[in-house]
């Protein structure tokens, strides 16, 4: 009797160890942005995108000074608010650590980076854009990578350099507690562009 | 059978829940400490700030910007705390990123912040500790070394980081 008991836990011990390290996903409209969401996560890790429309980026950096042609470059990109979290219990703590510089972004089979904080500098710098400007689009850009102990969160744009309403997969990797995770969200969708405004290249 | 439906299913509630539930407020210390880089700075009241002259003391060292929703968040605990700590040996320092005192004047308008607020306005302070993303705070002992990093906002005035600040303030 007590060995068929042992039999009857084992599978749901190994179903337990696998779920603890499942990535759930998740998807729907954000109660707060009411714009659509995806989210990824784990018993340690939670990561957020947040469909950013291209109105939000038009009013946000004019109100920091960029010009019209500048802005309208901005808007014209696919940015998604971003939240990524280590949610990991101090009992169990877990380090995260990503580098979007591993990620990719899959759109009718064609595979390309992000454009990163570091592209973007690049670009205004060549542009002649201010410093204060370019200060205020470095620290609102997603950090390119970060260490967070329990408890530790940032929040940020990311912006993974496709047009307005662009389809697209994006694989993810990160590293935890000793260990390299991927994942690939499915069919996410860069926001609309439902006020288009004319604007030249930066 | 029906067992592991039900583990399956409780387990991926839990998952839901930990990834829905408020950050927890923690203060990660860092695994090498390392002596706090000077700076001096303009605040937006005008008086200069030098890190050195707090010697001595805990200091918290906050970046943030008024446009980082975080930080917006932050801000008001940050101003409790400081109300039951600034006679404790304990000062609250928080750097301004890239904005200018007009900016910030408006900000505290709306979120009156009585700590003092040095303006890196070049963004070069944040560089040296080195910060990636906003807010992030720094914890730094009384003998001038960096100790602690919490990187995303916290609620500092709640009571187990309170005292644990009051804590190390008082650690030499």
């Amino acid at each position: 009797m007590k060995r068929r008991h042992k039999a009857n836990m084992l599978p749901l011990l190994l179903l337990f160890s696998h779920a603890a390290h499942a990535v759930q996903q998740t998807t729907g409209i954000d109660a707060q942005a009411k714009l659509p969401y995806w989210q990824v996560s784990d018993n340690a890790m939670s990561l957020r995108l947040v469909q950013r429309l291209p109105v939000q980026s038009r009013a946000f950096f004019m109100a920091r000074g960029f010009s019209q042609r500048q802005v309208e470059r901005i808007a014209q990109s696919c940015i998604f608010q971003t939240v990524f979290k280590n949610i990991s219990h101090l009992s169990n703590p877990s380090v995260l650590e990503y580098d979007l510089r591993d990620w990719r972004v899959i759109s009718q089979d064609k595979r390309v980076k992000m454009k990163l904080r570091e592209d973007w500098d690049y670009e205004l710098r060549k542009s002649g854009v201010g410093t204060s400007q370019r200060l205020a689009f470095e620290w609102s850009m997603y950090p390119t990578q970060q260490k967070y102990k329990p408890g530790d969160y940032n929040w940020g744009m990311s912006d993974f350099n496709l047009k307005p309403g662009t389809h697209f997969d994006l694989q993810l990797k990160w590293h935890q507690s000793g260990k390299d995770h991927q994942t690939t969200i499915k069919n996410m969708q860069c926001a609309p562009d439902i006020n288009p405004q004319s604007g030249d290249e930066i | 059978m029906i067992k592991p439906i039900l583990y399956s299913i409780c387990i991926m509630l839990t998952l839901a829940v930990q990834a829905a539930a408020p950050v927890q407020q923690t203060l990660p210390a860092l695994a090498k400490p390392f002596a706090a880089p000077e700076f001096e700075l303009k605040g937006e009241d005008g008086k200069s700030y030098r890190l050195s002259d707090y010697r001595g003391k805990l200091v918290i060292l906050a970046f943030w910007a008024t446009w980082c929703p975080p930080c917006r968040f932050e801000m008001p605990s940050l101003e409790r705390a400081w109300q039951k700590l600034k006679h404790k040996n304990i000062i609250v320092l928080g750097v301004n990123v890239g904005e200018d005192a007009d900016t910030i004047f408006e900000f505290t308008g709306n979120f009156p912040m009585s700590f003092p607020i040095p303006m890196d306005l070049k963004g070069e302070v944040v560089k040296k500790y080195p910060v990636v993303g906003l807010p992030t705070s720094y914890i730094i002992s009384p003998n001038g070394k960096v100790t602690h990093r919490a990187v995303g906002s916290r609620e500092w005035d709640k009571p187990d980081i309170l005292s644990r600040l009051l804590h190390m303030s008082q650690t030499r």
